[in-house]
């Protein structure tokens, strides 16, 4: 009788470690077609949309990219190319406000706009010496928006301390400063304010009047 | 003798050999050594113990070596070493099956020693993040343990986890497990009243006896022997508990069955160990109190106490529930810096957690398993080229977030990714 069991439950283990083994290696095959795991309609969909964006002379690298964090994220379908969609018009607008920049600087201009940014706000950031990347600019002012920081004084901020030659560290600890302020509870508009008139730049306090209900006290996000 | 020693300088010297960190595994490892005074009813005996453990971890497996030796004047008083792996499946709606192989050897200078292997199957049931259950069976095969053949486990148990890595009192994790061992015994009518009875009720006779058995009961002159199918059960609840750089661990259990399977040294049992990390890789051990005995391994139940140091070259996950946690507690620290040329190391601070896992347009959104190097250090070198760069990490296979102390975004669908500026040297 304890023979019988034994048998039966190895018997039972090997087929459970036999499902197990399975289903590890499936997941651990890799899908040699990246956009493989989308439906054929959304896959041809984006893969017009990447061809789109060669023909503009726009990097496709970012559409994919979107695609992939999309498929990764499990993200409907239906989802991930409206997101492709708008990364690619968020490119064109980047490129038509900067004009020629390379594809790293409008990468970092196309998330600056998907944050809330206007685009008329970017034109500040056309001229620039030689040599000067916006990235670090670009990435604390789409941080400040994300924060709830009004899209007005978050760009004029932003554009004056450019203009007044502030370095990726004046930048780094731009943010450093204002997500500390939030945290502790202070309005977004209101702790930029403060810690810009603290920056090397010495950028003029931005004047626009943040919205009636965004004043002090208001919680971040 | 030499055998056991062999295999624990052997598993010692593989501890030295720092693992090359481009392994597809990640390689843990660390060593206790102490003074440990242990009493199974005799007189106490203090004895120094080596206890070196190195585990391999791979994303649904792990194969775990450890030992431990207890010398004494000189000699070897006692040798332990198991060789185990494990297979985890992924986790679907809050179920994950876990498949456990053990290969067991225990030498005692009083005794032949025992060889044990076993195979269980566990599936876990994950209630929200906090707490769970599982439910388990396998089989034992024990060699050279003259009196049992083979043993049918079945277990079950349930976990609750409170608190966290930043409450003012820790994690602490409760854990309550019954496990019931039903086993084929061999029984001599000359052993206890209650055997008599087993035998006289209708016992097989013992005609399929291994040599060692037959050896054994010709030696002790024991004879009308027969196979008895018994069982008995453990109940054991277990408290694991984390606050800054203290943890405690205490356990408290009662074992069920007759008088004739389970010793009354056996009944129940109280032990405590506390670990207070000094260093990310080093901390002062203590504890005593009793064990049960083993039967299936031929270890004898024994009070011991142990004071000793733990030094962890890169430190084993602490497990104290048996599936890991898919949730998402504060990470203390984010950090990346410029490594070799093109290459940045991510460098996590996060403790209490199993795996912690980062993904971002650097990995073509692939998740990357981050290696454990400390208590609570977690580190992986990527690539980055200059630019503009969106990341996202997750701790124990839970929901990616972006990391703390950076600049982050929405990211299209519904969540946040942190964004990291990779300056170009030329523009500088």
């Amino acid at each position: 009788m304890t023979l019988a069991l034994l048998r039966r439950g190895l018997r039972i283990s090997l087929g459970v470690a036999g499902l197990l083994v399975a289903s590890t290696l499936s997941a651990a095959a890799q899908d040699p077609d990246p956009l493989g795991k989308l439906e054929q309609n959304n896959r041809v969909t984006i893969e017009l949309l990447l061809d789109s964006a060669k023909v503009a002379g726009l990097p496709s690298q970012p559409l994919l990219s979107k695609a992939l964090e999309g498929i990764a994220k499990k993200a409907p379908g239906r989802n991930i190319v409206d997101a492709v969609r708008k990364t690619l018009g968020y490119l064109r607008t980047a490129r038509t406000v900067l004009g020629t920049v390379d594809d790293q600087e409008l990468v970092a201009a196309a998330a600056v706009i998907e944050a809330g940014a206007k685009p008329n706000h970017l034109e500040q950031f056309r001229p620039r010496k030689k040599g000067r990347t916006d990235i670090e600019a670009f990435i604390v002012w789409a941080d400040f928006l994300q924060r709830g920081v009004p899209s007005e004084e978050a760009s004029t901020a932003i554009a004056r301390l450019w203009q007044d030659g502030a370095d990726d560290e004046t930048f780094r600890s731009l943010w450093s400063n204002v997500q500390a302020d939030i945290s502790q509870g202070l309005n977004p508009g209101t702790a930029l304010q403060n810690r810009i008139r603290e920056a090397p730049g010495r950028a003029s306090p931005v004047t626009v009047k943040p919205p009636e209900g965004q004043q002090e006290n208001q919680s971040s996000r | 003798m030499n055998e056991p020693k062999v295999a624990i300088t052997v598993l010692c010297a593989a501890l030295l050999i720092p693992a090359q960190r481009e392994l597809a595994a990640q390689v843990a490892s660390k060593i206790e050594a102490g003074q440990y005074t242990v009493s199974d009813g005799a007189l106490p005996l203090s004895a120094i113990r080596l206890a070196p453990t190195v585990q391999f971890e791979f994303p649904h497996a792990t194969l775990k070596a450890r030992g431990s030796a207890f010398v004494s004047e000189q000699t070897l008083q006692l040798a332990d070493g198991i060789v185990s792996g494990t297979f985890t499946s992924p986790t679907v709606y809050g179920v994950r099956a876990e498949m456990i192989g053990n290969a067991s050897r225990a030498v005692d200078d009083r005794s032949l020693g025992t060889d044990q292997v076993d195979v269980q199957t566990r599936i876990h049931f994950r209630f929200h993040e906090h707490g769970g259950l599982w439910v388990g069976g396998g089989v034992a095969r024990p060699w050279r343990v003259a009196v049992f053949s083979a043993a049918d486990v079945t277990d079950a148990g349930g976990w609750a986890k409170l608190g966290g890595p930043t409450a003012k009192f820790g994690v602490a994790t409760l854990t309550a497990t019954f496990t019931n061992f039903a086993f084929t015994k061999i029984a001599s009518v000359h052993d206890t009243g209650s055997a008599q009875l087993s035998c006289a009720a209708g016992g097989a006779a013992v005609s399929n006896r291994t040599p060692i058995i037959n050896a054994m009961f010709s030696e002790s002159g024991a004879t009308g022997a027969c196979e008895r199918q018994s069982r008995f059960g453990d109940l054991e609840g277990s408290l694991h508990w984390e606050v800054g750089s203290l943890e405690l661990t205490a356990q408290m259990g009662r074992r069920f069955g007759d008088s004739y399977d389970v010793t009354d040294d056996s009944r129940q049992w109280t032990a405590a160990t506390a670990t207070v990390w000094l260093t990310d890789r080093i901390a002062i051990v203590g504890g005593g109190g009793r064990q049960p005995a083993l039967p299936l391994r031929g270890l004898p139940a024994r009070s011991f106490g142990m004071a000793g140091l733990q030094l962890a070259y890169w430190p084993m996950s602490k497990s104290a529930v048996p599936v890991s946690l898919p949730r998402a507690p504060l990470v203390k620290s984010f950090e990346m810096r410029p490594s070799a040329p093109g290459m940045h190391k991510i460098v996590i601070r996060v403790s209490g957690v199993e795996t912690v896992d980062v993904m971002g347009d650097f990995s073509d959104w692939s998740p990357l398993m981050l290696a454990r190097r400390g208590r609570d250090l977690w580190e992986l070198s990527v690539p980055l080229s200059p630019g503009m760069h969106q990341i996202n990490i997750r701790v124990d296979g839970g929901p990616w977030v972006a990391p703390p102390g950076m600049p982050t975004a929405r990211d299209s669908f519904g969540g946040e990714v942190g964004l990291i500026g990779v300056p170009d040297k030329a523009s500088h």
